[in-house]
């Protein structure tokens, strides 16, 4: 461990003008995006060349190959139940090189990066270290091959300190059986924080730390069971400016000291400026690896987008759109969004998009007032309403959330139950309940929504997703909800199921309610929805109109920065 | 005062944690409320009687922080007290009779932690049915009677003194001293931060994080053996209810004391401060005539007032 890593200790001077000219080149990216976005003709330009793939630019596939490979996997396929995560994918990774992988939500990055840190095992494929052979069936196995992962959510101990924690199941022993050299394990903490000039006492306790430095402690802790490939996922995700150039810094001079690094971004600036090669996965498929020099933000975009889509999908359009059921204006929350504007009307499915973690669903709770309304308003109906989700739900609002077992089922209950649930106090103003009255309703509901189930009784943990989430409608139906938020519809669902799920949402916009839907799948909103907002660090950034609507738009405004 | 001044003085308050100051305020409410409660005899007391408690409130900091608990400690102990008592009896040898409720603390230590660790069954859940095991044993095997006719080598690890300080406290000051190299000073210790704090991390470390939760609960059954033998010669004898509600006065005390039910922030200063606490309330409310029923209720209300406390000193 000592010896080895001393070559990563290198002058920082060394590095200077390598970082300064990447950093350059980042704040040129930036502006030339930021002044692109506030082009307003734009929005109609992108349109026009949205889904043309550039020829030219499939046949650079493969063109990038610097030499000497450190790693490689070939040909790598993983498949979960429904869906085909990795299909027949080669990455290489290079001594000293930074290689970024880009894709959308769920285009296979993290799979693949699972696979290659022990934590999946591929159904099929090869692995090659330095062109032999390797097998990689545990973390552990990975790690003997010199690769470390730093995960989004970090593998620290908080109640331990800086230097426990990079030493964590590795203390060196002391004297005494059982006890730990802490002269040893403080100096060579002490090594480890030098080598990427981080200039604090490592006797701090982590939780003290903010996200920016115990990420530090991370690379330390990587560096100091002797990494020679580190995978960094969205490592700037969380940080300030200041601290992405301090990141930057380090990034390169781990890069000159021979370190591999895949870093995993959806910052398109960012792949410009760091990296030295570019692989665009999507659909679980390599679709491209290529250099920033032959390529351009454009191309990225195109190489990401056009996921295939089923066509049932497609619905007839709304014309004409009734009156405005659901107006916010200037909605913040204590959940950070703020300045949310928009509207759904009568007859309209309205998407809600963004990467994972822009805000979309910190939108749908402060809507429906589960969480704390800090400004503006919400109009339901012409009315302001506004506090709690008891009031939302009276007034004709239905939020299915993203987590239906959690958060939209009772699971222990029949699909009846589950059905009266949200009418209880409708139906029986009384308070006595009347089971024949429950089971005409729930007999309704289940065959309004074609509920595949044997009887109101059975219970609705049997059932499949598809039929869980129709029974979650079912609720609100019976409720007589005009306004309904689905959160990530069909997450978790299979294809065929998927189609049903939208014939359902667009039966209830076609009965007069509005929709506002947020998904993660672009695809699906570009398909399904008749108008679309776009978010990006909890704020809306774009509304996209129906002749608008393509992927290249949603991760153009989803994705600069 | 000025304001800067009042400021530093403001910081220096929020530093100091909450269970030094109620400790602090309890002391100063009970010598001004009977007479007979700071004189040095009785202080020394105080201390003498916390001496079963910390035993057992030292490894509940332990189990606590790994985000566990041990109900059985109480019961346990009782047990653990009868098997001594029963084997100083019948063989005369106090070495013996430790050695049999050691067996017994780290059987039950064992099967709690193997029924958390391997089973997977809630530390509630599984600790309260080793509670009733423990309890109910100690019933049938002494039908309900104490066991007498301990000699009177064993009561002076209670009531003798060794150059001129109490064994119990003595044995206090062993016990903490131990817990708290165990904690700070061995990997064993930092593991135990990590169960509680980010068990996956120690996974990823290629650490056991079941055998080092085993672990945990089988120093839990060890220091509830070693409070059996003083339990056993403070009371003369084994008493198969001698131990009910212990666990409850243990875990009050670790409340107290600052540790977090989870993130895996343990304190054990705090837990020392947290039984003197348990064991002034007790004393001062023995002193003011309220029954021992009655002071379960302070206790109560102790612990909830000290979470409320520290819940709002964090916030502001």
């Amino acid at each position: 461990m000592r010896g080895s890593t001393e070559d990563v200790n290198i002058n920082f001077e060394r590095n200077r003008q390598w970082i300064t000219q990447r950093l350059l080149q980042l704040r040129q990216r930036i502006s030339l995006v930021s002044s692109e976005e506030n082009c307003p003709s734009v929005r109609g330009k992108v349109c026009e060349r949205a889904m043309d793939v550039a020829p030219e630019l499939a046949a650079r596939r493969d063109a990038a190959k610097p030499v000497p490979v450190l790693f490689e996997l070939r040909g790598i396929s993983k498949q979960f139940p429904g869906v085909k995560a990795l299909d027949d994918v080669s990455f290489e990774i290079a001594r000293g090189e930074v290689h970024m992988l880009l894709g959308e939500n769920g285009a296979g990055k993290s799979t693949l990066m699972k696979v290659l840190c022990g934590a999946y095992r591929a159904d099929s494929g090869e692995l090659f270290h330095n062109g032999k052979p390797a097998e990689i069936a545990t973390p552990a196995d990975a790690r003997g091959f010199g690769i470390a992962v730093i995960f989004q959510e970090f593998t620290l101990v908080p109640y331990l300190d800086i230097a426990q924690n990079i030493f964590l199941g590795r203390e060196f022993r002391g004297r005494v059986p059982g006890f730990v050299d802490r002269k040893r394990l403080y100096s060579e903490a002490r090594r480890m924080l030098d080598m990427i000039g981080f200039d604090i006492d490592p006797h701090t306790p982590v939780h003290e730390l903010g996200v920016a430095q115990q990420q530090m402690v991370e690379i330390a802790k990587a560096l100091s069971q002797n990494a020679r490939i580190l995978v960094m996922d969205e490592p700037t995700a969380a940080l300030s400016d200041r601290e992405t150039e301090r990141l930057f810094a380090i990034i390169g001079q781990l890069r000159k000291s021979g370190v591999a690094i895949v870093y995993i971004s959806h910052r398109l600036a960012e792949v410009f400026a760091l990296g030295d090669r570019i692989t665009v996965l999507r659909d679980g498929r390599k679709i491209a690896s290529v250099l920033p020099s032959e390529t351009s933000p454009d191309d990225l975009v195109r190489l990401m987008v056009g996921r295939t889509v089923d066509r049932t999908y497609a619905r007839e359009y709304c014309k004409n759109p009734g009156d405005v059921l659901l107006e916010v204006k200037g909605l913040a929350s204590d959940n950070g969004i703020s300045e949310i504007s928009l509207a759904v009307r009568a007859g309209e499915i309205v998407g809600l998009c963004g990467l994972v973690g822009s805000g979309r669903t910190e939108i749908a709770r402060a809507i429906f007032g589960a969480d704390r309304v800090t400004a503006g308003e919400i109009r339901l109906l012409g009315e302001r309403i506004g506090g709690s989700p008891e009031d939302s739900a009276r007034r004709g609002m239905a939020l299915i959330p993203e987590n239906r077992k959690q958060q939209g089922l009772a699971l222990g209950r029949s699909v009846g139950d589950n059905i009266v649930l949200a009418s209880l106090h409708k139906m029986f103003p009384s308070g006595i309940y009347v089971p024949g009255r429950a089971s005409k309703t729930a007999r309704a509901g289940i065959e309004q929504l074609r509920i595949a189930t044997p009887s109101p009784n059975r219970s609705v943990s049997v059932l499949s997703g598809g039929n869980q989430q129709k029974v979650v409608v079912a609720k609100w139906l019976t409720a007589d909800a005009r306004v309904f938020i689905f959160d990530e519809p069909t997450r978790g669902i299979d294809v065929g199921a998927k189609a049903e799920i939208f014939r359902l949402i667009d039966q209830l916009v076609q009965k007069g309610a509005g929709v506002l839907m947020i998904s993660s799948e672009q695809a699906e909103i570009v398909h399904v929805c008749d108008r679309a907002y776009v978010m990006r660090a909890s704020r809306i950034v774009g509304e996209l109109a129906r002749a608008e609507l393509t992927e290249a738009n949603i991760v153009r405004l989803g994705m600069h920065q | 005062m000025t304001a800067q001044a009042a400021n530093t003085a403001n910081a220096i308050l929020t530093r100091i944690p909450g269970v030094a100051i109620a400790l602090v305020a309890l002391i100063a409410v009970f010598s001004m409320a009977s007479p007979a409660f700071a004189t040095l005899s009785n202080l020394q007391n105080i201390l003498i009687q916390s001496t079963i408690l910390l035993l057992l409130a030292l490894p509940m900091t332990l189990i606590i922080m790994t985000e566990g608990l041990d109900l059985s400690m109480g019961a346990v102990l009782t047990l653990a007290s009868i098997a001594l008592a029963i084997t100083v009896v019948a063989t005369g040898s106090s070495a013996l009779g430790l050695a049999a409720a050691l067996a017994v603390g780290l059987a039950f230590g064992l099967l709690n932690g193997c029924l958390v660790a391997l089973l997977d069954i809630p530390p509630f859940i599984a600790t309260l049915g080793t509670l009733g095991i423990a309890q109910g044993l100690s019933l049938v095997v002494t039908d309900g009677q104490s066991v007498v006719g301990i000699p009177r080598a064993l009561q002076q690890v209670y009531g003798g003194t060794f150059g001129g300080v109490p064994i119990p406290i003595l044995i206090g000051i062993v016990a903490f001293a131990a817990i708290h190299l165990l904690l700070y000073r061995t990997r064993f210790g930092n593991y135990i931060f990590a169960l509680g704090g980010n068990r996956e991390a120690l996974k990823l470390a290629g650490v056991s994080d079941r055998a080092m939760l085993v672990a945990t609960y089988l120093v839990g059954g060890t220091m509830a053996g070693f409070a059996a033998l003083l339990m056993t010669a403070r009371m003369n004898s084994a008493h198969p209810t001698a131990g009910i509600g212990l666990e409850f006065d243990a875990i009050a005390a670790v409340a107290v004391g600052g540790t977090s039910f989870e993130r895996g922030n343990g304190w054990l200063v705090g837990t020392l401060l947290g039984v003197l606490v348990v064991g002034v309330l007790r004393n001062g409310l023995n002193l003011m005539a309220v029954p021992s029923s009655a002071q379960v209720a302070g206790i109560g209300a102790l612990v909830i007032a000290a979470l409320l406390i520290d819940g709002l000193r964090s916030r502001s």
